[in-house]
């Protein structure tokens, strides 16, 4: 996501290149991207429950039709867009207190 | 999880343990910002989406959700200064 480049990490840091003997450097790198893996996961599991109570909330009407597919599939998008959203505002928000010193 | 046993997480030498913590202290900052626009979008979702008849943000949709993240971190603020000034 957009966030990880302004916050500068995305991508496994390279600030330190202090000389590491090559067997911890590998499980250094096992235990990077474990870990990066396993925080994809859960924000990935938080974004589905929070897009399904959301557009469950939008679309449900029973009984069901293949038009509530259209509904979850459009609020789905729609939710996707509120997030870019939200995290823009938020993100600038966050850089006009740290540029005023307020954190 | 493929494993890394105890004894190689011993044996890791003094840089990679300090890079694994400087990864740590950034991964956990990056997670709770993350975490903050999940629960902002999730309440400013509610609160400004009424309709999905279209995918698209409309102009209204669209500033109600950034004015309801600056009020909502408006009043986090609020709240903060007066719990601190009846300390």
């Amino acid at each position: 996501m957009a966030l990880s480049s302004i916050f500068g990490g995305g991508s496994p840091s390279q600030q330190s290149n202090l000389p590491t003997s090559s067997a911890s450097s590998s499980v250094k790198d096992q235990l990077k991207g474990q870990i990066a893996q396993e925080l994809a996961v859960a924000n990935a599991t938080e974004l589905v429950n929070k897009v399904t109570e959301n557009c469950f909330e939008k679309c449900l009407m029973a009984p069901y039709t293949s038009k509530q597919d259209t509904c979850v599939d459009q609020c789905l998008a729609k939710y996707m867009r509120s997030w870019n959203a939200i995290s823009q505002a938020y993100v600038a928000r966050i850089q006009q207190a740290s540029a005023n010193g307020d954190i | 999880m493929s494993g890394i046993s105890p004894t190689e997480l011993q044996n890791l030498d003094e840089p990679s343990k300090k890079e694994i913590m400087g990864f740590l202290e950034t991964e956990n900052s990056k997670q709770k910002v993350q975490m903050s626009i999940h629960q902002f979008t999730n309440l400013c979702f509610k609160n400004c989406i009424h309709s999905v008849q279209s995918a698209d943000l409309s102009a209204q949709e669209n500033q109600c959700l950034k004015d309801c993240v600056n009020r909502f971190l408006d009043t986090n603020i609020r709240i903060v200064k007066g719990l601190q000034s009846i300390q």
